[in-house]
């Protein structure tokens, strides 16, 4: 199932991957044995670099995001029935013990993008690849969140905003007209759906005037209902036409209303009385039985986000291979 | 999809006009509680986000921003009633089958294409052929240039702006002389409500603002003592009831404002951000209006699909 990461420049894209490959790579090696990972030896190559980096305490350098265009992972989740077969049955690759997910985040440069929403045609292949996405998650960084109307930061958000918008839109798009293709193909399917995330990224720098003129606290709350209510009190002050987007999908006959919201943080070193000079370090955990000497970030809200595409994954990639199969059927009655 | 045209004078807040009608949509459909969701066709969304980007940062919208907003389509839907507190019957009102979409159409200059219609011409133009395809025509009315016209001897801005639009209405009436669909529903909006003359208001003996959106006949009775007098041609045009041919319905009235702050001499007024609901903020303009608006629109939809 194809994924697509959507960011500004500099709103953590590269840094937000390198903290999931970290995340993966704790939680797939946890003793519950319920999530497994597998990464294509070009990915692994970029987000082993990113992760050794991070573990010196390094944030991912440019060159180094602009390696690869498609980062992919393939998630495992362990399927609830198969975890109550015995050992050694489960062990066996006839039982298909994990549902699998191709999580694949694309580097696509700003200019294909701005000319695909120019002209909305979706010229180039990467393009077109990212409009098949399933999933689409945004990436929203709070380090630009300001009240003060009259500041370039504030401005960028608008700017952002607008073009997550277009972007959603054209998502909808794509998949409406697949859908009536296939529809007119004599192809019966259910109707499209799409999954949209937002990662309210570097949370830790969400500044406290902000907050308090929104009414909200520091912390981002457990439950899962008023998670939903704070990211979104977040996001319809600054990106209220993507959240509007997201909404009229239904209306334009694709569903967007399963939207789940996660934060991403990265504890940075401080010297205290001074201005850090250049890039700043990332803190790491200190060694523990558990593990250590990892990045100091918001590890439980990744373990969320692998843990929300469980359910997808379960039901996803039957739809896709349902699909694939529509759309070989569609292919065969016009030949 | 029922089309919409907007004629308006120069300056008339057209574009301003439709940035507020995106905010509106934007600020209410934003939210999962909402009764009110909307699309916007990915060709309207690059022009019309870019007048909202601008209406966001306290600025009107420029030049450049104008000459690109031409036409715009939005899907609206609202949630059907009586579908009860059972999330999946609620969102089942959500169907895309439920909305409709609409074409809103700016037309920037129409008279001279009039003139040449009415000179014979049988090459009616493009913006006289969108006129005359239409369900709906929007009338930017300049609040600024409103008068209290006691005497013809007083000078009218609106004259020529009336005359114009009356023959534009003639034209779609004879265009469509014996078309199927033969009802255009006249919406008169008065922009810049903010800025009519106090002493106009005074001599018509009406009160500085509108009545409430839900008040029909008193807005009615308001609206018409301003037009009556200012856009007399125009008015008799959509009131005469003609044997056969197009008929004009009643016609529909809001008005519209938006509160500037004064900035220091030369540069340009900015647009007034204010507090909308618990946490977020957007221009201080008239939403009751547009949110009517929209409401109208919608009515509309359903007497243009029957």
């Amino acid at each position: 199932m194809p994924c697509a990461l959507l960011g500004d420049r500099a709103s953590g894209k590269t840094t937000f991957l390198g903290l999931l490959y970290a995340a993966q790579v704790k939680y797939g090696t946890g003793v519950q044995d319920d999530f497994r990972f597998h990464a294509p030896i070009a990915s692994l190559n970029v987000m082993s670099a990113v992760y050794e980096g991070m573990k010196d305490g390094r944030f991912p350098s440019a060159t180094l995001k602009e390696e690869i265009t498609e980062l992919g992972f393939i998630f495992g989740y362990l399927r609830k029935i198969v975890g109550k077969l015995p050992y050694y049955i489960r062990q066996q690759n006839w039982v298909r013990p994990f549902s699998t997910l191709r999580f694949s985040a694309y580097d696509v440069s700003g200019e294909d993008i701005e000319e695909f929403i120019d002209t909305g045609i979706a010229s180039r292949p990467l393009i077109q690849q990212l409009l098949k996405s399933v999933v689409v998650a945004v990436l929203v960084d709070c380090s630009k969140m300001t009240t003060e109307i009259d500041t370039p930061a504030y401005k960028k958000m608008l700017r952002y905003d607008s073009t997550v918008a277009k972007l959603l839109v054209s998502f909808q798009t794509y998949k409406r007209q697949e859908y009536d293709r296939l529809k007119d193909s004599g192809v019966h399917t259910d109707p499209p759906r799409i999954y949209p995330v937002f990662v309210l990224s570097k949370f830790d720098t969400l500044r406290d005037d902000v907050l308090a003129r929104l009414g909200l606290h520091r912390g981002f709350p457990e439950d899962k209902r008023q998670r939903k209510e704070y990211a979104e009190a977040l996001l319809r002050v600054f990106v209220p036409q993507s959240l509007s987007q997201i909404r009229g999908g239904k209306v334009a006959g694709v569903s967007m209303d399963k939207a789940a919201y996660f934060l991403s943080w990265v504890h940075t070193e401080t010297q205290e009385g001074m201005d850090p000079v250049g890039q700043s370090r990332i803190v790491r955990t200190a060694f523990a039985p558990e593990g250590g000497g990892e990045p100091d970030f918001s590890y439980d809200e990744y373990v969320t986000f692998i843990e929300h595409f469980r359910d997808i994954a379960h039901k996803i990639p039957d739809e896709i291979l349902e699909a694939e199969k529509f759309q070989a059927q569609a292919m065969v009655r016009s030949a | 999809m029922p089309r919409i045209v907007i004629v308006g004078d120069r300056n008339s807040g057209k574009t301003t006009f439709l940035g507020l009608l995106y905010t509106a949509q934007v600020k209410s459909g934003s939210d999962k509680a909402d009764d009110f969701r909307f699309h916007a066709a990915f060709e309207s969304l690059d022009e019309i986000s870019g007048v909202f980007q601008r209406l966001m940062s306290g600025s009107f919208p420029d030049s450049a921003t104008k000459e690109g907003i031409r036409e715009i389509t939005f899907r609206l839907g609202y949630r059907r009633p009586g579908r009860g507190i059972f999330s999946r019957q609620r969102s089942q009102g959500w169907a895309s089958d439920s909305s409709v979409a609409f074409h809103l159409i700016v037309l920037k200059t129409f008279e001279d294409d009039v003139a040449r219609h009415r000179e014979g011409s049988s090459i009616a133009d493009a913006s006289l052929r969108d006129a005359i395809g239409s369900d709906a025509m929007v009338i930017i009315v300049d609040a600024r240039k409103l008068v209290a016209v006691d005497d013809d001897s007083e000078p009218k801005p609106l004259a020529k702006y009336d005359a114009a639009v009356e023959s534009l209405l003639t034209a779609v009436q004879h265009s469509r002389a014996h078309a199927e669909r033969a009802v255009l529903h006249p919406i008169f909006v008065f922009s810049k409500f903010d800025r009519v003359d106090a002493d106009t208001l005074r001599r018509a003996n009406l009160e500085s603002a509108p009545p409430a959106v839900r008040k029909k006949g008193p807005r009615a009775a308001f609206a018409k003592a301003l037009l009556d007098p200012n856009l007399p041609k125009t008015m008799a045009k959509v009131r005469a009831r003609e044997r056969g041919g197009l008929e004009f319905a009643p016609p529909s009235y809001f008005f519209s404002w938006v509160r500037t702050d004064e900035t220091v001499s030369g540069r340009a007024e900015k647009v007034r951000l204010r507090r909308s609901g618990a946490v977020a903020w957007e221009p201080d303009y008239s939403s009751d209006e547009y949110l009517a608006f929209l409401e109208c629109l919608w009515d509309l939809a359903a007497h243009t699909t029957e």
